[in-house]
């Protein structure tokens, strides 16, 4: 499956780079999540409820940051496992500095998704990722926010 | 899982007080731990419509629906027709059609159509087929099963 | 001799209990102190596997036991070849992968066995699942059969140099020559894609050891009770009459029952055994779609070649099949493909090859129109194409082709399933053809009915095709027909039946031997406890083979009746008459026995029997043929497409077979609608689709269609055709598949009619109105 999108947010750069390497930030973006760990500078575990149709099922992987340039991009890998199947994703992720205090991220990648997630939840995959991505980045903003008005 | 809950369930008329496990399917219950094994079970995700039973008059999915759910409710079983040897008209119409082969989904169809020819005695072709819609039977293409219900309907109306 | 119920519209004998709840099927049986097992089957399609670690989910409360494939020891071996590969064939290739009950050291496609639990209930088996853990290393997954086929693939046995699995080629004439001499030539790539056999009824096996009697009962919904016992003996070290197999009421099978050495069959008894504890294990849907086996999934290059008067000069196929991670069931799809594609027309010159392909998909098998349907897919689609190129209509090249009454039997030269050369019994194809076209009077739909319709904006499409059905192949069955001393008869035959009527017809042939009613003859389907030879339920051959065996046994018993009252009262056999239910002497009526009291008669306790003689009123009688009795026909569809959701809606089907003899027309008929239910469901709902990791993405009926009562033509209308099989002595002929086969070719041929302004070309048997819609929209801007 393939992952795709943008998002503009309202703060420089620096300040979205070091967002998403808060895991914090992270675990109270992304809908489902249950626990995020940071065990080094690039690697966090993570435990994940998800619901994608028939299928709701725990998740437990890990999220590994590699070529990282600070701050306009990086690649992301997960991998979880869970009783309903398994997930393995890269994505690139790229910020671009708008120059008005706003930052373009851009992300693509490449899911693979096995087991019952696949089998039964399928046809829901697609709206279901898209759905997340959307409350994470609502998300995300308000914390952007709140953070942006602090500094 | 060990705790359990006590219900108490009408079954084809039997008032039935069991213990069970909240997560215990309706479907099972009747069919494991009351012997009613009329009722089919054929993708536990409620879209066969094999395990279709009435649930206080009303056609529901016995694989969507949890035991405790039922508690204080009045179900009926296709056990709740007719006998091998006195058939209820419908499924007499049924076995004079050839509207079975298998056999397995028939519990499921004929519990959908009790209620539906309560509520539509002189059914049109196209309201038989939208009816049944919703049950899935490999083995006879629903062509007979259409007819033995137009022909229990002419029975039926007959008969009041 | 009277013919009361041979033909008659009986109603079926079962139905009384089917529609009343009181039919068990296999998850009916309850056995006291029965164990449930649960499978953890494979997230990966392809994977090594590392450890599976299980220490945690023995220690679950509720679980008895979890096994893997370590802790069967020796026990773990690959099953045995259930169908063996055509050495009939020269210079076939075949190698045997035969499946394993349980994934060890690699896991070849999603939904393999990776561990069974055993546990107080089947809730807490599956609990179980979460406590193991599966430590795999996944590999690359083999999916597509043109590139698993390269020696560049990734293997799915490292053991072999490459994927293939067999490779079967068949020449009659001398295709390259002929083609010298056509005047039109036509190649294409077709695919005919993968479809689940997807019985009401998932499968299920309960397995019971009786320590003190060294026996081992087993109920399961198979096809093939015979080689369950068979295989199961073999596994345990046991005689065959240790095993008795019993199949209950089955809630429909269309092929993949059939299939044997699974998970199920091979562990479930060793551990009942071991245990000592019966043991119960049903199959949810998800496990049915991914762990049991499926069909069709072949893509075809062909290349036909003509005269420019539309005679057909030959005909090339060169088609890739999958068999599967595994291949135990030979290749008996392939072959029906081989059989089936030249089957209906006169074709001189036949190059057929078939490069069987293993992959990370369940293993295929049979599924109703069985390798018929892609053989004649595809021969019906090339004669329309060859039809464009020489502006002929399509019904007219097939009027030209088709195969007639006086050239019967046919011989076609190609080996089939049962390993023995073609031959087309009987039948007139080019008959069945024209009374189609009567029927759905093609003339007034070409000039008056699609002309009107076009004016008023709707698309309307015609499609007529001819097919055959190979049915009815060895190698042999039986049965045992008994008169007990009350008078009843009771027929056992190790064929297992899933709904048709199997109870009735063969009631219906015994009663007319024997005189009684038919309501008398109690049929036992598939107890390898009250008979036990056979092979199974497979090839639509139930009514020819053990119907035929059925009247056999029944003449035999027939003859002692009249032996045994010949000597009762003392006159010579033609002096005796058959009343229904009793015997007298002719010219007086009112001094009868009665065929309960005969029985007695049968079975002295006390005295001598003359030599040869043997006792009660019983016998036992076995039919196999020398090759396959072949039903025809034709369908013709009218179909309308939706011009903006490109919906197809089948408007009329009208569908004509020949079965030979018809026993029971109400089966008959129903046999058909059932067929044509599963041929629509495949051409316009119905897909497995495997995504490129090997992960299923319609392993639900939220995703795999199934055909719905308002997805049906209001009316299928059948004329039968009457031609006798010289076969056997009923002159019967197959129909369990008939009609599955032809409604794929007949809907794209209609299809392609309703946008006959454009050059649309439907190269695939799958379709949906997304599909369709690009099928036009490409053909629009060619």
């Amino acid at each position: 499956m393939k992952v795709e999108g943008e998002h503009l947010f309202k703060a420089p750069r620096e300040v979205v780079y070091e967002m998403f390497n808060d895991p914090n930030a992270l675990g109270a973006a992304v809908p489902g999540l249950q626990k995020m760990t940071k065990i080094d500078a690039s690697h966090y575990e993570a435990t994940l409820g998800i619901r994608v149709g028939p299928v709701s099922a725990n998740f437990s992987g890990t999220l590994t940051l590699t070529d990282e340039v600070p701050p306009e991009k990086v690649t992301l890998i997960v991998e979880g496992k869970g009783g309903a199947g398994f997930v393995k994703g890269v994505g690139h992720v790229n910020f671009e500095d708008l120059g008005d205090k706003t930052t373009m991220m851009r992300y693509v990648g490449e899911a693979n998704i096995g087991g019952t997630l696949a089998s039964v939840g399928q046809r829901m995959i697609d709206s279901v990722s898209k759905s997340i991505f959307k409350t994470a980045f609502e998300k995300l903003d308000k914390i952007l926010e709140e953070r942006w008005q602090q500094k | 899982m060990s705790q359990t809950f006590p219900i108490s369930v009408t079954v084809n008329g039997k008032v039935y007080n069991r213990e069970v496990e909240p997560r215990l399917l309706l479907s099972d219950f009747l069919r494991h731990d009351l012997g009613l094994i009329g009722t089919h079970v054929g993708c536990e995700h409620g879209i066969c419509g094999a395990c279709t039973i009435l649930f206080d008059g009303e056609p529901v999915r016995s694989c969507l629906i949890f035991a405790v759910q039922a508690n204080g409710h009045e179900i009926r079983t296709v056990e709740s027709l007719g006998t091998p040897d006195h058939l209820h008209p419908l499924q007499q119409s049924f076995k004079d059609k050839h509207a079975l082969q298998c056999g397995f989904c028939t519990p499921g169809f004929l519990m959908t159509l009790v209620p539906f020819l309560e509520e539509h005695p002189n059914p049109s072709e196209d309201e038989i087929r939208e009816a049944i819609d919703g049950n899935i039977c490999r083995c006879t293409g629903y062509e007979k099963i259409v007819e033995a219900v137009e022909d229990a309907a002419a029975k039926l109306s007959q008969a009041k | 001799m009277t013919a009361k119920y041979l033909s008659q519209p009986i109603k079926r004998l079962e139905d009384k209990y089917l529609l009343t709840g009181n039919a068990r099927y296999v998850d009916d049986i309850e056995v006291p102190g029965v164990l449930h097992a649960a499978f953890l089957r494979s997230d990966y399609a392809h994977a090594k596997i590392n450890k599976i670690d299980v220490s945690e989910a023995r220690k679950r409360p509720g679980v008895v036991a979890v096994f893997t494939a370590e802790d069967f020891g020796d026990f773990w071996k690959p099953g045995p070849l259930q169908v063996p590969p055509p050495t009939a064939i020269a210079g076939s290739k075949f190698n045997a992968r035969t499946i394993v009950p349980i994934a060890k050291d690699k896991i070849r496609y999603s939904g393999e066995a990776l561990a069974v639990v055993i546990a107080e209930s089947r809730y807490i088996a599956e609990d179980a699942f979460d406590d193991i853990i599966v430590d795999v290393e996944p590999l690359p997954a083999v999916i597509d059969l043109e590139k698993a086929w390269e020696d560049t693939s990734v293997l799915v046995h490292d053991d072999l140099p490459s994927n293939m699995a067999a490779l079967v080629s068949q020449e009659v004439g001398n295709y390259e020559e002929a083609k010298k001499n056509a005047d039109v030539v036509v190649s294409k790539r077709m695919l005919v894609e993968h479809v689940a056999g997807a019985a009401m009824e998932n499968r299920g096996f309960v397995a019971k050891w009786d320590e003190q009697d060294q026996q081992m009962t087993i109920w399961a919904n198979t096809q093939s009770p015979l080689t369950v016992r068979g295989s199961v003996a073999r596994n345990l070290g046991l005689a065959e009459s240790q095993v008795r197999v019993i199949t209950p009421y089955i809630g429909g099978g269309f092929g993949p029952k059939v299939m044997t050495s699974l998970s199920d069959d091979v562990l479930i008894p060793w551990i009942a055994k071991k245990l000592n504890r019966p043991i119960k294990w049903t199959e949810d849907r998800r496990e049915n779609f991914l762990a049991t086996t499926s069909e069709r999934d072949q893509i075809h290059h062909c290349e036909i070649a003509l005269k420019k008067d539309g005679t057909i000069l030959g005909f090339k196929d060169v088609f890739y099949h999958n068999t599967g991670a595994y291949d135990s069931y030979g290749m008996t799809v392939p072959l029906n493909t081989q059989t089936h594609t030249i089957s209906n027309y006169r074709v001189p010159n036949f190059y057929t090859e078939i490069r069987m392909v293993f992959t990370n998909t369940m293993v295929v098998t049979p599924v109703r129109g069985a390798g018929r349907s892609e053989g004649v897919f595809v021969m019906e689609r090339m004669i329309d194409f060859a039809a464009k190129k020489l502006g002929m209509d399509p019904t007219e090249l097939r009027l030209k082709n088709l195969l007639t009454a006086e050239e019967m039997p046919h011989k076609t030269g190609i080996i089939g399933q049962d390993f023995v050369a073609n031959v087309l019994d009987s039948g007139d194809y080019l008959d069945n053809y024209q009374k189609c076209l009567k029927a759905v009077d093609y003339e007034k739909f070409r000039k008056e009915i699609q002309p009107k319709a076009r004016k008023e904006g709707k698309r309307l499409g015609i499609g007529v095709v001819a097919f055959t059905e190979g049915t009815a192949v060895g190698p042999y069955e039986g049965c045992k027909v008994t008169i007990s001393t009350n008078g009843k008869v009771t027929m056992a035959t190790g064929y297992s039946t899933q709904g048709q009527g199997h109870q009735t017809v063969f009631a219906q042939i015994i009663a007319d031997q024997l005189n009684v009613k038919v309501e008398d003859v109690k049929v036992i389907t598939g107890d390898t406890g009250s008979f036990a030879w056979g092979a199974g339920t497979f090839a639509s051959r139930g009514a020819t083979l053990v119907g035929t065996a059925s009247y056999l046994a029944a003449q035999k018993v027939r003859a002692k009746i009249f032996a045994t009252a010949s000597k009762a009262f003392g006159v010579p056999e033609d002096e005796i008459e058959l009343g229904e239910g009793f015997v007298f002497v002719k010219g007086k009526p009112e001094n009868k026995i009665t065929l309960g009291d005969l029985a007695i008669k049968a079975n002295p306790m006390r005295g001598v029997v003359e030599p040869g003689v043997e006792p009660g009123l019983e016998a036992t009688a076995y039919y196999g043929p020398p090759h396959g009795a072949t039903g025809s026909g034709a369908l013709a569809v009218i179909v309308s497409v939706d011009p903006e959701t490109y919906k197809v809606k089948v408007e009329r089907f009208v569908m004509v077979d020949d079965c030979g003899t018809i026993i029971n027309p109400l089966i008959l008929d129903g046999q058909i609608d059932g067929g044509v239910s599963m041929g629509i469901g495949n051409t316009l709902y119905e897909k497995m689709v495997y995504d490129e990791n090997g992960q299923m993405l319609t392993a639900s009926f939220m995703d795999y269609l199934m055909p719905q009562a308002t997805d049906m033509p209001k009316k299928i209308e059948i004329i039968h055709q009457h031609n006798k099989s010289p076969l056997n002595p009923l002159g019967i002929k197959g129909i369990g598949e008939a009609g599955a086969i032809p409604p794929g070719p007949a809907i794209c041929q209609a299809l392609e009619d309703a946008f006959s302004e454009i050059p649309l070309e439907i190269l695939e048997s799958n379709l949906n109105p997304s599909i369709i819609y690009d099928y036009v929209k490409k053909a629009r801007n060619s």
